[in-house]
């Protein structure tokens, strides 16, 4: 079509148009283009979507100031499905990162045998491994805590009505702070590093996946509530609850001897005589054991810490995998 | 910049164990620079082993290889060997610019120039993507990464292998004019003979793993001849065998024949009384190598100019 003194010009231009970036970075960049932008895209609009819901939420909270404990149930009916779909938002996002940008990260040059091309240039291969791990991972971290930090923001001003206040099972604590961050990390990097091993594509996102699931599970049952050191909330055995703290959460509730021994809730009430059972075990208190809400970003590092302690591992393994064999 | 070393290669008891089974073991040779070498042998001859250890793919677990002078193990080989795959592997989102631009941004002697020409001699338009191209421009794009690269020594997997006849003949035309012109060593695998014979100077044949023969073309012709004659007692003529190397021979009916490498002069026949004389004949580049291939227990043949200097 073009004639033969434009084509030449045309194109130098195309191979030699480039942007700021240079060498294994433009080439990982190149590469993961459309998922990174992708990625960066959605985090823009959540972030713009969040600070929306922010001005909704500080006006309703301006006029109701006054009997912020009476409703609960009208933020609910306003408010509840807009905080749950946030929140579902942000505890799938380290799924979707895990297992469509670190699972095929590797698996996808294995198999498509694209990485013969690019360890075989002049680059050393260990170059080329630390650029394909930094960029992707250095945008995830970017984005999930532009993410983290805009819904905090949106969040904490509403904390006591938002899931009902539950900011430890309910979402907030896994969707805000250090948290997000590291917790996709952590599970990207287990994607990397299944992909590395699994060697094909689909069958190492779908291993991604399934271990998502198991590591949430444990996150949240094994990891999550013994993150911080709960506090004893101690009242006589007939006497009234007074309360824990506004926006603590309530993790347990036992009975107790006088100097301090605990024992299951429901110890000596199936007993034929409760009173004498629990005389006879010096039972004189009930218990009740709980987070605090100033607690929260303590737990939430001590957490984090150990996902990026974990993510540090997995991402030895893998450059130990990589260069101690040949990919 | 450097010294350029007379051998693009030199391998010394080179091997390759994959768990119980050698995939390529004992291979030693010495390849001149300049020289266009086909590596040629059935499936599972430890061709691609070789050419993976050479592209630092695969560690070898024995023996020494060095390229350019420059040995296997040192990552710095890499700037002077380009390696290209059997299926070309590209990412097909690229486009064709962007392809190019792969090799000159992990490339320090990039030539843009010569791989643009390259590219743009078989009408393959920059900003077309990878995957949408065919195979025969998907190896012009291989090719223009490869010898864009500058290298000294090129090594190729079966360049040739899954293209038409047409795209074939096109690309070995390409690249024996970009060999000519950069003075490129160039290794290749291939199973065809005959393309190996119309483009190779040079030859490597392995079979079993191991290394059957090496040598210059010219040099290796003229040191079989096929004898066919009148067998005795069902056999070839002892004359033949207990002088000469035979590398395949086969009796049908009264008659034999046998390709040979004659380690002086030839008898012209068994000298038993009214036999006839031998036919002897120089076998085709085919014959030779088809008859190594087909005997991997013939002994191996290493000219001295393949061979290391201090064993020749």
């Amino acid at each position: 079509m073009s004639t033969a003194t434009t084509t030449p010009e045309a194109g130098t231009v195309a191979g030699t148009a480039s942007g700021p970036l240079r060498g294994t970075v433009w080439l990982v960049w190149r590469r993961h283009r459309a998922a990174l932008l992708t990625g960066i895209l959605v985090t823009l609009a959540a972030c713009a979507l969040f600070s929306y819901q922010r001005i909704g939420l500080m006006e309703y909270l301006g006029t109701k100031t006054a009997g912020l404990d009476s409703s609960g149930d009208d933020f609910r009916i306003r408010f509840g499905g807009t905080f749950e779909a946030d929140i579902q938002f942000l505890e799938a996002v380290p799924l979707i990162v895990a297992a469509f940008l670190g699972a095929p990260l590797i698996s996808s040059e294995l198999e498509r045998g694209t990485l013969q091309l690019v360890t075989t240039q002049s680059v050393s291969r260990s170059r080329w491994l630390a650029s394909t791990l930094a960029v992707p991972l250095t945008l995830v971290a970017a984005c999930t805590l532009l993410l983290s930090l805009v819904f905090r923001w949106l969040w904490l001003p509403g904390h006591e009505l938002i899931v009902g206040g539950d900011w430890l099972n309910s979402g907030p604590f896994d969707a805000t702070g250090p948290v997000l961050v590291a917790k996709t990390l952590f599970l990207t990097a287990c994607g990397i590093a299944l992909g590395k091993l699994i060697k094909r594509m689909i069958p190492a996102m779908v291993a991604t996946a399934f271990t998502v699931v198991v590591v949430n599970v444990i996150w949240s049952d094994k990891v999550r509530p013994k993150l911080g050191t709960l506090h004893n909330l101690t009242y006589p055995i007939n006497g009234e609850s007074p309360g824990v703290p506004r926006g603590a959460i309530q993790m347990d509730d036992w009975v107790a001897t006088a100097d301090g021994r605990l024992f299951g809730f429901s110890t000596c009430v199936g007993d034929a005589k409760p009173e004498a059972c629990r005389a006879s075990k010096g039972i004189v208190n009930h218990v009740t054991q709980y987070y605090n809400f100033d607690q929260m970003p303590g737990m939430q590092w001590l957490g984090a810490g150990i996902l990026l302690a974990l993510t540090a591992l997995v991402l030895a393994f893998v450059v130990w995998r990589a260069t101690r064999r040949p990919l | 910049m450097h010294d350029p070393s007379p051998w693009a290669i030199e391998a010394e008891d080179l091997g390759k164990q994959y768990r119980r089974r050698w995939a390529l073991q004992e291979c030693s040779f010495r390849l001149p620079a300049g020289r266009v070498c086909a590596m040629v042998g059935p499936n599972g001859a430890g061709k691609s082993t070789f050419l993976n250890i050479a592209a630092r793919l695969v560690e070898p677990s024995a023996g020494t290889l060095r390229m350019c002078g420059v040995p296997v193990s040192n990552p710095a080989v890499l700037k002077r060997v380009a390696y290209l795959a059997q299926n070309k592997p590209l990412y097909p989102r690229f486009t064709v610019a962007e392809t190019l631009r792969l090799g000159r941004e992990l490339n320090p002697r990039w030539d843009q120039a010569v791989a643009e020409r390259i590219v743009r001699s078989g009408n393959v338009p920059l900003d077309a993507r990878v995957g949408t191209l065919s195979g025969g421009q998907r190896t012009r794009v291989a090719f223009a990464v490869a010898f864009g690269k500058r290298p000294e020594l090129l090594l190729l997997d079966e360049p040739m292998s899954d293209l038409d006849p047409l795209a074939r003949d096109e690309l070995s035309g390409l690249l024996m004019a970009e060999v000519a012109e950069h003075g490129t060593t160039v290794l290749m695998s291939s199973h065809m003979l005959a393309e190996v014979e119309e483009m190779c100077d040079y030859l490597l044949v392995m079979a079993g793993g191991r290394l059957r023969m090496a040598g210059p073309t010219e040099a290796l012709v003229p040191a079989h001849m096929l004898v066919t004659g009148r067998a005795v007692d069902d056999r070839v003529p002892a004359e033949l065998t207990e002088r000469h190397t035979i590398v395949e021979s086969r009796v049908s009916g009264r008659q034999f024949s046998a390709l040979i490498r004659p380690e002086g002069p030839l008898p012209t026949h068994s000298g038993a009384p009214g036999d006839t004389p031998w036919d002897a004949m120089p076998p085709s580049l085919e014959e030779i190598l088809l008859a190594c291939m087909r005997s991997p227990d013939a002994p191996a043949l290493i000219m001295d100019e393949a061979l290391k200097e201090t064993a020749a």
